[in-house]
């Protein structure tokens, strides 16, 4: 589904990735695992098509050069990123908010866009799944949501579009053991043989709920280790810096 | 530059002596100085002779008012109307309402109606003014359902001028929410200069919107002078996206304990419309309130202008006076020009203002985009999100849809 190849990327003519390699096929979980400033989030940045970097390398996606796509594209053609700060955004209410971006998604796609009220009985299944308050659909977007809830309007929004590849930056950052669980949940619940995800994590916390079939660490802009859910608990034993 | 102009009394109707008179000296006054040109303070960001020598061409006020215009009314929410053609009334419905307590007339302008405004066009508007509606409510009725003026313009109204003027009062207790609803595309350039007066007695609610519901070469100046006794409470809204050219000049007078006033205002400006607020708010009167929010949206070359003053009285003791203007700019070539101005006389008072512009936030479009929102979907979301946050207060929710949607319409450029 994704194949990575010698991926180099820079900001501010500073590399950070440095030669990245990765496969994910559907079906996958993989997570990535590593120290600060290893390139973990740069990674999601530039999968999501963030401006502003220098990339280098190829990025194939389903048979895509993904470096060819829009931002919007890529969100069309099935990628998603679960952002680690989820952004306030005054005045948009959520419920236009998801409308308009799963009519976007399915417009591009060839299907029917949905009406007002075929959209709010799908969005109200959705949010009770993931036990989000529907009087949080009705007010703007993310602003004065707490931590938890915003990461959680994140796994609603993946949910909602469908992606075939869902990367989630640091999920499970200001998520109380509660929300941790309903998170992972809606993470298991969708998770299916044709689909994908990569989870960016600092800790092994997450993977304890979400099972992940390869573990890599990126240190220094390289995977520089790949083990299966064993290396995470090894890794909170040990830490990063016996690794390398 | 010298515009020419052809203004000529005769040309209108049912006028006794003593009336063509009054209006000869307003006209003569006026010609002293002509139209506004930025030398004067009030039209520094508009210069309106400049704008009516490069898009008029000899200027006429002879006006007709017959029409044949069919009448469409909004369906969207239940409403009494009026509908007028280049000002004057054709008809009007209220259904809703027990019709002894509304009067509704022709204005006519009595000899001493001249506002002492000293503004030239409000001086043109005195000699010339014809059609226009004045509208009185009763003591304690509060109608039932909002009314819509409809404002309907004939197709031959090239190079013309419009002036009108509405009187409307609102006695004790009583309420009203009126709706100016410009509709038609015209295609050829004309002006239009009202001049609204606005009496609200003690404890009178007025909710006044203006809506421009399609694209339009009208060149619009209005001057609302409202005066408010105790308890009274105005508020105005400003949708008017789609003219050429607008200025609304709004003077309220708080003149007694507890009146309050607040002006809204959401506008998408694109190509090279330009668009003036210009408020001059007089707390003349202790314990009054008066609030304000200006939020603008400029595309392409256009220009947007906000000058709001806050006057308070040395007796204003408690006034509570704030103004916010937001902008949002997104080419360069568009342009927004801001003049808080606050005068305080008074020494135990709270009164704020506030203005930004900036442009759009590149976060916020990227954070909508990897949701699978087109770059140019993505903005018009968040200019929605901007602008719509002054519809908040509007709690009729039928008719805070509609309004919702003639906003969404107004940010696609109609």
């Amino acid at each position: 589904m994704l194949k990575i190849k010698n991926l180099k990327v820079a900001i501010n003519e500073k590399l950070i990735l440095k030669g990245l390699d990765l496969d994910i096929k559907p079906g996958e979980v993989h997570a990535i695992m590593g120290p600060n400033g290893s390139g973990k989030s740069t990674l999601a940045n530039v999968l999501s098509g963030k401006n502003g970097y220098t990339v280098e390398g190829e990025i194939n996606f389903n048979g895509m050069n993904l470096n060819d796509l829009k931002i919007e594209e890529r969100a069309q053609k099935g990628i998603f990123l679960a952002f680690q700060y989820p952004l306030e955004i005054p005045g948009v209410n959520t419920n236009n908010f998801l409308r308009t971006s799963l009519n976007s998604v399915r417009k591009a796609r060839g299907e029917k866009e949905l009406d007002t009220l075929s959209f709010l009985k799908l969005i109200k299944e959705k949010a009770k799944e993931l036990n989000i308050d529907e009087k949080f659909l009705s007010r703007q977007l993310n602003v004065g949501f707490s931590g938890g809830e915003k990461k959680k309007n994140e796994i609603l929004q993946m949910k909602l579009l469908e992606p075939k590849l869902s990367i989630l930056d640091e999920t499970d950052s200001g998520l109380d053991i509660d929300a941790l669980r309903i998170v992972a949940d809606g993470v298991n619940t969708y998770k299916n043989k044709d689909n994908a995800f990569l989870i960016i994590t600092h800790y092994q916390r997450l993977l304890d709920y979400i099972k992940p079939d390869y573990i890599h660490v990126l240190s220094a802009g390289k995977i520089i280790k790949t083990g299966n859910a064993d290396l995470g608990e090894q890794l909170e034993k040990t830490g990063y810096a016996n690794l390398s | 530059m010298k515009q020419s102009y052809d203004f000529n009394i005769e040309k209108i109707k049912n006028l006794s002596l003593e009336e063509k008179i009054s209006r000869q000296k307003n006209l003569d006054l006026f010609y002293k100085s002509g139209f506004p040109s930025k030398q004067a303070e009030d039209w520094k960001f508009t210069d309106l002779n400049l704008i009516l020598n490069k898009n008029f061409e000899n200027i006429s006020n002879e006006v007709n008012f017959e029409s044949n215009k069919e009448l469409k009314v909004v369906e969207s929410f239940q409403h009494n109307y009026i509908f007028l053609t280049n000002g004057k009334i054709i008809s009007s419905s209220f259904a809703y309402e027990e019709k002894s307590k509304i009067l509704i007339k022709d204005f006519r302008q009595k000899e001493k109606t001249n506002l002492e405004l000293g503004n030239s066009l409000t001086l043109l508007n005195d000699a010339l003014s014809s059609g226009g509606f004045s509208l009185e409510i009763t003591k304690n009725y509060k109608l039932k359902k909002p009314l819509v003026v409809y404002n309907y313009f004939s197709k031959d109204l090239k190079n013309k001028i419009l002036n009108n003027k509405n009187y409307i009062k609102l006695n004790e207790g009583s309420e009203l929410t009126l709706i100016d609803y410009n509709d038609g595309h015209e295609q050829s350039n004309f002006i239009k200069n009202t001049t609204d007066i606005v009496l609200l007695d003690k404890n009178a609610v007025l909710k006044n919107i203006f809506i421009q519901e399609s694209k339009s070469n009208g060149h619009f100046y209005k001057y609302i002078k409202g005066s408010l006794e105790g308890g009274a409470s105005y508020e105005h809204y400003i949708l008017s996206s789609g003219l050429k050219l607008n200025k609304i000049e709004i003077e309220i007078n708080l003149n007694k304990e507890d009146s309050s006033c607040s002006i809204f205002s959401a506008l998408n400006l694109l190509e090279d419309q330009h668009q003036e607020i210009k408020t001059r708010i007089n707390h003349n009167s202790p314990k009054c309130k008066s609030y304000q929010k200006i939020k603008n949206v400029l595309n392409g070359k256009s220009k947007g202008v906000y000058q709001g003053k806050i006057f308070v009285e040395k007796v204003a003791q408690k006034t509570n006076a704030y103004q916010l203007s937001k902008a949002l700019i997104l080419d360069d070539e568009a342009e927004f020009d801001a003049k808080p101005e606050l005068e305080i006389y008074a020494d135990d008072v709270k009164c704020s203002h506030g203005s930004t512009s900036g442009s759009i936030d590149s976060d916020a479009v990227h954070y909508l985009m990897t949701r699978g929102i087109p770059k140019n979907e993505a903005i018009k979301l968040l200019i929605n999100g901007f602008l719509n946050e002054v519809l908040e207060k509007i709690t009729n929710n039928e008719l805070k849809i509609f309004l919702e949607k003639i906003l969404e319409r107004q940010i696609n450029g109609h």
